[in-house]
């Protein structure tokens, strides 16, 4: 039944889109980054990176009217993390309706995007404007999970519900029970098969068991505060399916943060079972991720201090240090510092922002 | 030339003195003061002078500031990034439906807001955010801060319509028309309440 729901819900948005599309002056922009990047040598997790790598990402932005409007997030990367299909490809794409009954908002997305949860990717195209790579957590999270469905935000006042209905992400939970945690910002493209280990892979695009997958999540926002409770459940069935091996994860995670105009200070902490077959057996790993932030910003420069601690079989902690100078307008040079138990990598990152 | 000056002195204290003032407090059905109420008096029988500034609505911590800013009819308004991050301010309200790319900094052309009403922003990036622009037929108006009350201390004689809108009520309280002579100080209060 769920599945039923979900494909005439993803016809909704679409639907609205075009019918609005015959009859406004439509509007299309572009705008993304193009950056360059050097790492010192890291070939253990959750460290592993190429000393040397460059990555484009695009946005085209859609709108028939502003309320309804499509966006496609495009990448293409020279490091491929050893994946299949994974230089280059689309991350996201989307349409969407808004709303306002009364004071109120509604938004209604329909096709493949990053779950709204993040306090640290809270820029476009998932960017973070805190460090180079992402927490344990979102780093997951930009690897193994895309939901592929419909998403529902209700916003009234300072309270917001959201649903998502999703498909895909059958694997999700593959990637910290099997291969471990990693400290990076490969964002899986739509199709790729991302190396779990020497056997098997994981794909945001994995639907193997005809399941739809659900997450619910509410939020309270003050005039500093912020505080965020999510649930994901992707009703994987656990069954071998070749080289692609559903996993059934449910997470949990909550959230808060606190910024003012130069500081912020984010937390997320998530936790949960993922559980899969084997040998007529079934395996369930307790995973989980933690991350704080702390982070200061001039006019022209930022430095954060994030420390994850995250967990399957093993537990590992991370304290990465990071700073940002925008010299001149589009131009933003990094760098970055993680130890993680005894091992360090170094970053530096040159990224150039361009805009329609 | 010291003969002048004091002339320009008593008639700018003379216009002063001339100028009516009216203190409006807003509250709730509880007798609450309301914060960021639009109070605005619309003179009767007289043409207004057009608007002169250009008004502000920043992008700061992910937030608009201010949530609610008010403006005459034919005011720009410049839409300002502070942020290090993009955002896509958009309305799709009647009275003036737009919509911004993404963007930092400063857009290059301020949006001219040339019908009265109400528009709402919002951004298509950050869900959280949301303000109001209230156009306003207009020059003598003000926005309530925590106390729930503003004073229109440059308003001439005459007769003038008292209106007030405040977020999140959906029936505004009636407007309250007053005549004013040269000099008058009237107080007024508006209850409103939540619409549902």
């Amino acid at each position: 039944m769920l599945d039923a729901v979900l494909h005439r819900a993803l016809a909704v948005p679409a639907t609205i889109v075009l019918a609005f599309a015959a009859n406004a002056a439509p509007v299309l922009d572009w705008s993304g980054f193009l950056s360059l990047r050097a790492a010192s040598s890291a070939d253990e997790r959750p460290l592993e990176t190429d000393a040397l790598s460059a990555q484009a990402q695009v946005g085209l932005d859609w709108w028939a009217s502003p309320a309804f409007g499509a966006h496609v997030h495009l990448v293409g990367r020279t490091d491929d993390r050893d994946a299949v299909r994974g230089h280059a490809g689309i991350a996201e794409a989307w349409a969407e309706a808004n709303f306002h009954p009364a004071a109120d908002r509604v938004r209604l997305r329909g096709g493949a995007f990053f779950l709204p949860t993040s306090r640290e990717n809270v820029d476009a195209l998932w960017e973070s404007p805190y460090t180079i790579t992402s927490s344990a957590l979102n780093s997951w999270f930009g690897e193994e999970l895309r939901p592929v469905g419909i998403d529902a935000t209700w916003t009234h006042q300072r309270a917001s519900l959201g649903a998502t209905l999703f498909r895909g992400n059958d694997t999700f939970g593959a990637l910290p029970a099997v291969r471990g945690w990693s400290l990076s910002d490969h964002w899986t493209v739509l199709g790729e098969r991302f190396p779990v280990d020497a056997e098997y892979f994981t794909s945001v695009s994995a639907e193997n068991d005809g399941r739809a997958g659900w997450s619910a999540r509410a939020s309270w926002n003050g005039e500093r505060l912020y505080l965020q409770a999510t649930h994901i459940d992707n009703r994987g069935d656990g069954l071998d399916y070749g080289d692609l091996d559903n996993w059934g994860t449910r997470f949990s995670i909550v959230a808060a943060e606190y910024s003012t105009e130069e500081w912020t200070v984010a937390a997320e902490s998530g936790w949960g079972p993922t559980f899969v077959f084997g040998d007529g057996q079934k395996f369930v790993t307790d995973i989980d991720a933690s991350y704080v932030l702390i982070s200061r910003r001039w006019d022209h420069a930022r430095a954060t201090v994030r420390y994850d601690d995250f967990g399957a079989d093993a537990r590992e902690r991370a304290l990465t240090l990071a700073a940002f100078w925008s010299p001149r307008g589009p131009f933003r040079l990094g760098g970055e510092v993680v130890r993680a138990s005894d091992r360090y990598r170094v970053m530096l990152e040159v990224r150039y922002h361009f805009a329609r | 030339m010291f003969r002048i000056v004091c002339l320009l002195a008593l008639m700018l204290a003379s216009t002063a003195v001339l100028a009516a003032t009216l203190t409006v407090r807003v509250r709730d059905g509880r007798g609450a003061s309301v914060q960021d109420a639009v109070v605005y008096a619309v003179p009767e029988g007289r043409s207004v002078a057009p608007p002169k500034r250009v008004a502000v609505m920043d992008q700061k911590n992910r937030m608009f500031v201010p949530h609610v800013l008010a403006v005459q009819t034919g005011t720009a308004v410049k839409f300002p990034n502070s942020d290090d991050i993009r955002h896509q301010v958009y309305s799709f309200s009647s009275a003036k439906p737009f919509q911004l790319p993404l963007y930092k900094g400063t857009p290059s052309s301020p949006i001219v807001f040339t019908t009265p009403g109400v528009v709402t922003l919002g951004c298509n990036i950050h869900d959280r955010m949301s303000a109001y622009i209230v156009i306003v037929d207009t020059p003598y108006f003000a926005t309530t801060a925590a106390g729930g009350q503003v004073t229109l201390d440059d308003l001439g004689a005459g007769r003038y319509a008292i209106n007030v809108w405040a977020p999140g009520v959906r029936d505004a309280p009636a407007p309250v028309t007053v005549v004013l002579t040269d000099g008058e100080r009237r107080d007024l209060t508006f209850d409103t309440r939540k619409g549902k």
